[in-house]
């Protein structure tokens, strides 16, 4: 159970990113170990194509791009190793070490070279009720769809900003589930942002036209579209019945069973974070990211690559993963020349695709104020149910930091150990203190970083 | 409150046991979808603060998804997938170890 396992490299996560890097390993003779806390390769964006359920004129083109990369990492010679947390990360002089958990139970690994591709996690956007049964983010919706096909009963109200709401409505109005509306809370005006941004708006016309695509799809379904809602409340006895936006001046109701979120993503921070990878404020994507050279590597001997390292979207992710392998393999290499060439296209793709993302960042940006506007009852830590009026009072008591909020109301200490407060506890104290998040800070993440069971710590510790 | 989209191609089907009742469910869905798909949201998981809770994130980020499997309690039902005579839980009494 305690096992020491060997690898030259190690890959975490199995999404575009990871997948992308294994298989260029494996071209150049290196058999990686992949850790993935799924059932199978591909990731959230690629979930469930190795079988999928729904096909292409409802999923959209864009998910199905992704059976090239999961039929060649199929075929690699790569140690894939579905299932398998990664609890632990400790970096060493001579490589990681890492802690594993897996159905078999827990594992102590040594490599010598780790890539982190852990992905991104929808924002957490706290309002009131957003912690009732029947308030999903959208990308829990679209995971339901991918994993079963499965929609829901009674049309549901998508709320928020950002593609991936537009999508998910596109998709389910093909599924023959119309949502009722889009609240929308991005301004109308900020549409007509390509305008300003004409370079990032040519490289990224593909998906400028695939968002109008959508927009117009919707239009012509009959889904009333409000642009510019200013704030949201569900309410409901024990789930949602009800929500309200306020919207042109006024507050509006709209009964509804289901409210489905999106307000972007951000990199999931944990793993990085408990291995003392440094993280930086980014203004245009209004969250944290983790400081990477231009190889893509985060400190000796470990690298970032996909939306965990900053959120580029799928195609990003695929490109980064194989730089970062090519970073990794130029330590021994001896055709220097030629993945220099390969290394320059990569770059060349990735910064033609990556032209649009400051046009995306300032057309879906979130208004950094909005927390500290909701009302006192509304629920920041959604694990120790800690209001928004207690880290109030809290910060009034002298709560400089996150990591004291944490220790004078819990908020932070449940189970999903902040991955749904943090930043928001960085944002209210940056708007309250009047300093900028990157000053204020996150809290401190410490190992375990996945829950495990005592039993499987102790096997762990009394044998390694 | 969720259902299968006659479009979806057909996949196989498992016998799991939710709180004693046995029910035919595919194969792809994880342990959370499942109990979604079967009852809905309103009775996923009771928090410690005495509120109905549900699966918020469903990609293993906000625990809220916490179900007992096979006997072994607070597992994230997302994670896990369906499997022959899977037996679950739902956790309806208030359950976070440390409540």
């Amino acid at each position: 159970m305690g096992e020491l396992c060997q690898a030259e490299i190690a890959i975490i996560g199995a999404g575009p990113a990871g997948m992308a890097a294994a298989i260029r390993l494996a071209q150049a003779g290196i058999r990686p170990v992949v850790f993935d806390m799924g059932n199978a390769p591909g990731g959230q964006i690629y979930r469930q194509l190795n079988a999928p359920v729904i096909g292409e004129t409802l999923s959209g083109t864009d998910y199905y791009r992704g059976r090239r990369l999961l039929r060649d990492f199929s075929r690699a010679d790569i140690d894939y190793r579905p299932r398998s947390q990664v609890w632990w990360g400790q970096c060493e002089s001579d490589g990681v070490s890492l802690g594993v958990v897996d159905s078999a139970g827990a594992s102590r690994w040594h490599v010598h070279r780790l890539l982190l591709a852990t992905g991104s996690m929808e924002r957490s956007w706290p309002f009131p009720g957003w912690q009732l049964p029947g308030l999903m983010q959208a990308g829990a919706a679209q995971i339901l769809f991918k994993e079963g096909g499965l929609v829901p009963e009674a049309s549901p109200v998508l709320a928020g900003s950002g593609p991936l709401l537009y999508l998910l409505a596109w998709q389910y109005c093909r599924a023959g589930c119309a949502p009722q509306r889009i609240l929308d809370t991005t301004p109308a005006s900020r549409y007509r942002l390509p305008l300003r941004y004409l370079r990032g708006a040519w490289k990224g016309r593909h998906y400028l036209m695939k968002g109008s695509r959508m927009m117009l799809a919707l239009k012509r379904a009959g889904v009333p579209i409000h642009h510019g809602v200013e704030a949201l409340e569900a309410t409901g006895r024990n789930r949602v019945e009800r929500v309200h936006y306020y919207w042109r001046g006024h507050w509006h109701d709209q009964d509804t069973s289901l409210v489905l979120t999106h307000f972007g993503v951000v990199p999931e921070p944990q793993l990085g974070r408990a291995i003392g990878i440094p993280y930086d404020w980014h203004e245009g994507q209004q969250g944290f990211l983790p400081v990477r050279n231009a190889s893509l590597q985060a400190r000796d001997r470990v690298w970032i690559a996909g939306d965990g390292g900053g959120i580029g979207g799928a195609l990003n992710a695929e490109r980064e993963g194989r730089l970062a392998a090519l970073s990794m393999l130029t330590v021994s290499a001896n055709d220097v020349a030629d993945r220099e060439r390969e290394r320059r296209r990569l770059e060349h793709r990735r910064a033609t695709d990556l032209a649009v993302r400051p046009l995306l960042e300032a057309m879906f940006r979130l208004p950094s104020h909005w927390l500290s506007e909701q009302p006192d009852t509304t629920l920041v830590c959604r694990c120790e149910s800690v209001s928004l009026g207690e880290l109030r009072r809290a910060i009034e008591q002298g709560a400089v930091g996150p990591n004291q909020l944490k220790a004078f109301t819990r908020c932070g200490m449940g189970p999903c150990q902040g991955r749904e407060c943090g930043e928001s506890v960085t944002r209210l104290l940056s708007t309250v203190q009047a300093r900028p998040p990157q000053e204020v800070g996150y809290y401190q993440v410490r190992p375990p970083v996945q829950a495990l069971s005592l039993g499987e710590l102790a096997a762990m510790a009394t044998d390694a | 409150m969720f259902q299968r989209i006659a479009e979806s191609s057909v996949i196989d089907g498992v016998d799991i046991q939710l709180d004693g009742e046995i029910y035919h469910i595919p194969v792809t869905l994880s342990v959370a979808a499942a109990v979604l798909f079967i009852k809905g949201d309103e009775e996923y998981r009771r928090h410690v603060d005495g509120h109905a809770r549900a699966p918020f994130c469903l990609m293993g980020c906000c625990h809220e998804c916490l179900i007992t499997i096979d006997g072994e309690p607070n597992r994230r039902g997302c994670l896990v997938s369906v499997a022959e005579g899977m037996s679950i839980e739902r956790q309806l009494e208030g359950s976070q170890d440390d409540g």
